[in-house]
């Protein structure tokens, strides 16, 4: 045993004790941050405030125009945007343009022009001419009649590309006709408004208690989880994958198997690069309570916290518990390429199958946020291979009855125990096979001999 | 200690891979306090026969038996016993002969511990009293020496001070002290050698078998590593080396083992080989004496080279005779060698050769 803990020891130390431990362990928070704030970021980045003439025979355009692009309005509009955004992360990509739209608000300044008693054709080419001379960005035609219903509003831009202006800009413009249309047509606007307002439908998931939760924040949730296990899954099998064959290319395998069992080594070996994923899950994990822990004390952030799905104590052990048959599974997996293959390289090509496997089940969990009870939902949730990621979103979805978590562990526990005996055999001759790669008839051969 | 009893003694080893006898029905015994050549060309199964030996892969047939002094406070400074350790003898029964069923063959030498103290047990693994150093060798490149070197003897069941102040010790010896805390990328290949054979010898084993050890190491190292081993002979350890180098081998060699295409070729003491593929040719300097190289029943032929003659002996001619002779006739001598075949003749004629399976010596 004492030879066994040296081996975990030496695994653990040589992943924790390097600076790419420390960097992921922080980069993973501050990356995850990052795909929420940055793409808000990068929109938010305002253009130059966009020069527009607009030429309005009407006179009564315009002014509700102004005052739908003022300053005051894109802010609650961006400020409103916002809120629906982390509200519903369901939202279609067009929709999630369209607010980024919104929240972005890049001004517009007014530039005169006088219109009056010039053809229209004059009126276009002076502006194209003071465009061309870059004086302005670009014009909006305003026809005599708004209410015909073949008035065209014409708008020309240097920034044709920039579809968030033209987009600014038709919601501005379509609201300012409207409520002039309606002004004509002497309709009250606000009762108007008042009437046509959406309904707030109030989405929360029910369980079999009858307990409610919210499912917007429910789906984050779960996606936090089945990310996070696939991740460091992926990420501590690759650790497994190089370390394997790193001693087996720098035939260091032969100096430990002189010193130690093979079984010995391969356990101390997944058993250490697992204590180091449970270090970096436990810190993020840790911080993630740490965090609410913190936002709860601050008045203003508590109905985001409330927000977040209820969790117990147990449902972190299941998550650790479904990490470590996720992890013994893949581990074994990439032991036994490692000690297939002779260069990273090559291992890298066959750690391909058992990341898609991975990458299937990590989509599996939206299928199974999506109805935690359906067959499918329990089929894969106690499958080996894909339970380790899906059984922990369902459980956070909607618990399901406590039997078939024990049969998930069940079958796992069984597979892990297969693979492992299977990586023991492979790794015990193909770490000493130097030069050439083992075929797949060889290595049936490692483990149906010996 | 006993000379008769050998650290080592394999019995009648097969190993094979597929179709392929890699070593076939090999015995020979290592006596401690011996360096022993374990020599051959590529392919001839030595590797294999390493394996064996330090365990890294069974023998289809035949057995490996080892005997090592008992290891009693091995690694501790001084009175401090050793507890009981929670695994037994790792290799006692590396015995696959099909015949021998017998109980274990592998025991700390008993008859060596003074009558007053414990009975013998089982105090470390066999693997732990051998120190191997493998001809394909490697360090992790990214790690500092000194954890490494740790993390070795830590593998061999060293305590952590004793490796330690052992790292310390062996490094200062290497001149690479400053190197400690270095990466292995960072050291020269010559460098990283002689780390990879401290971590061979730190955890101060009874036998060490090192494959091809002076390959990539400059003269000055080399002669350094043979005052090394020199001293581990001293020290009674048994030393089994690999090497194509037949020079160094000759310099440092007791006793030879060479074996060629899986079999054993000869084997016993250098003196004994040398003997044993001597042609009985004799270096001969001398004026007069004709008469006497004439005779059939002592000379079997003579070769005439620029200033002195190459005899070769009759069968069963006594090369004492021969001299009397010489000097009764009167010839002037002023040189009578028996020349002696290098390894390096013996080691070619023997790989040209069948093997010569009567030849025990």
């Amino acid at each position: 045993m004492r030879k066994f803990w040296a081996v975990v020891r030496h695994e653990y130390r040589k992943i924790v004790l390097k600076w790419t431990f420390l960097i992921g362990t922080l980069l993973f928070p501050v990356l995850g941050l990052g795909f929420a704030v940055v793409p808000a970021l990068i929109f938010s980045l305002k253009g130059d405030p966009t020069r527009l003439v607009v030429v309005d025979p009407t006179g009564k355009v315009l002014p509700r125009l102004k005052d739908n692009l003022s300053a005051e309005r894109f802010e609650e509009k961006a400020r409103r945007a916002a809120e629906e955004q982390i509200g519903d992360l369901n939202a279609t990509q067009e929709e999630k343009m369209k607010r980024g739209a919104d929240q972005l608000a890049s001004g517009f300044v007014f530039v005169n022009y006088n219109a009056a008693d010039k053809s229209p054709d004059t009126v276009r080419s002076d502006l194209n001419g003071m465009a061309m001379r870059d004086e302005i960005d670009a014009y909006l035609l305003i026809p005599d009649g708004i209410d015909a219903k073949d008035a065209k509003f014409e708008f020309r831009s240097r920034k044709a590309g920039d579809f968030v202006v033209s987009q600014t800009l038709e919601e501005a413009l379509n609201e300012a006709v409207r409520s002039q249309r309606l002004a004509d047509a002497h309709i009250n606007e606000g009762q108007l408004k008042d009437l046509s307002r959406n309904v707030e439908l109030d989405s929360k998931a029910i369980n079999e208690k009858g307990e409610e939760k919210d499912s917007g924040s429910l789906f984050v949730a779960s996606l936090v989880i089945g990310m996070m296990i696939y991740i460091t899954l992926t990420i501590y099998g690759q650790v497994i994958l190089g370390a394997v064959v790193e001693e087996k290319e720098t035939r260091i395998a032969e100096i430990l198997f002189s010193s130690a069992r093979p079984f010995q080594l391969l356990a101390g070996k997944l058993v250490g690069v697992c204590l180091a994923g449970l270090t970096q899950l436990g810190i993020w994990v840790g911080s993630l309570l740490a965090l609410f822990a913190f936002l709860s004390t601050q008045a203003d952030m508590s109905g985001l916290v409330s927000s977040v799905p209820h969790i117990t104590p147990l449902m972190v052990i299941y998550f650790f518990l479904f990490f470590l048959t996720g992890y013994f599974i893949y581990a074994s997996i990439f032991a036994v390429i490692g000690s297939m293959v002779t260069t990273v390289q090559e291992g890298g090509q066959f750690a391909f199958p058992p990341i898609m496997i991975m990458l299937v089940g990590f989509y599996l969990c939206f299928a199974v946020i999506r109805d935690p009870n359906s067959d499918l939902s329990f089929w894969v949730s106690i499958s080996p291979f894909f339970a380790p990621m899906t059984m922990p979103v369902r459980i956070l979805a909607e618990t399901p009855p406590f039997w078939q978590i024990a049969l998930a562990v069940a079958i796992n526990g069984l597979a892990i125990a297969g693979l492992i005996w299977l990586a023991a055999r492979v790794y015990r001759v193909g770490m000493l096979m130097y030069g050439k790669r083992a075929t797949v008839p060889e290595v049936l051969k490692w483990i149906t001999q010996a | 200690m006993s000379e008769g009893a050998a650290t080592l003694r394999v019995e009648g080893v097969t190993k094979r891979f597929g179709d392929f006898t890699a070593v076939d029905d090999l015995s020979f015994e290592v006596r401690p306090g011996r360096v022993f050549g374990f020599l051959g060309p590529n392919g001839a199964g030595k590797t294999t026969t390493i394996r064996m030996i330090v365990g890294i892969t069974k023998p289809d047939e035949g057995k490996i038996e080892y005997d090592f002094p008992r290891d009693e406070g091995r690694h501790r400074p001084s009175d401090e016993g050793r507890g009981t350790r929670d695994e037994g003898l790792e290799f006692v029964s590396q015995d696959y002969h099909p015949a021998a069923e017998a109980a274990a063959l592998v025991t700390h030498n008993s008859s060596l511990t003074p009558a007053s103290s414990l009975v013998p047990r089982p105090s470390s693994l066999i693997s732990d009293r051998i120190g191997y150093l493998p001809e394909e060798r490697g360090l992790y490149k990214k790690m500092k020496i000194v954890d490494q070197l740790r993390y070795f003897a830590a593998l061999k069941d060293v305590p952590r001070s004793v490796a330690d102040e052992r790292i310390d010790r062996w490094l200062a010896r290497m001149k690479l002290s400053e190197w400690k805390n270095t990466k292995t990328t960072d050291l020269s290949k010559g460098m990283q050698q002689k780390i990879q054979f401290v971590a061979t010898v730190l955890h101060d084993p009874d036998l060490l078998i090192l494959d091809e050890p002076f390959s990539g190491l400059d003269p000055v190292n080399v002669e350094f590593m043979i005052d090394v081993l020199a001293e581990f002979r001293q020290e009674h350890k048994t030393v089994i080396f690999s090497t194509h180098l037949m020079e160094t081998a000759e310099r440092l060699c007791n006793d030879i083992l060479l074996i060629n295409k899986a079999k054993k070729v000869v084997s016993g003491s250098l003196r004994q080989v040398k003997e044993a593929y001597g042609k009985n040719l004799i270096a001969l300097r001398a004026i007069g004496g004709d008469a006497v190289l004439k005779d059939a029943s002592l000379v079997k032929q003579v070769v005439e080279h620029a200033d002195e003659r190459e005899i070769e002996l009759a069968d069963g001619a006594d090369a004492q005779l021969l001299l009397r002779r010489l000097v009764d006739s009167g010839a002037e001598i002023t040189k009578f060698e028996k020349v002696e075949p290098t390894l390096n003749d013996i080691f070619i004629s023997a790989v040209e050769e069948v093997p010569r399976s009567d030849m025990v010596i």
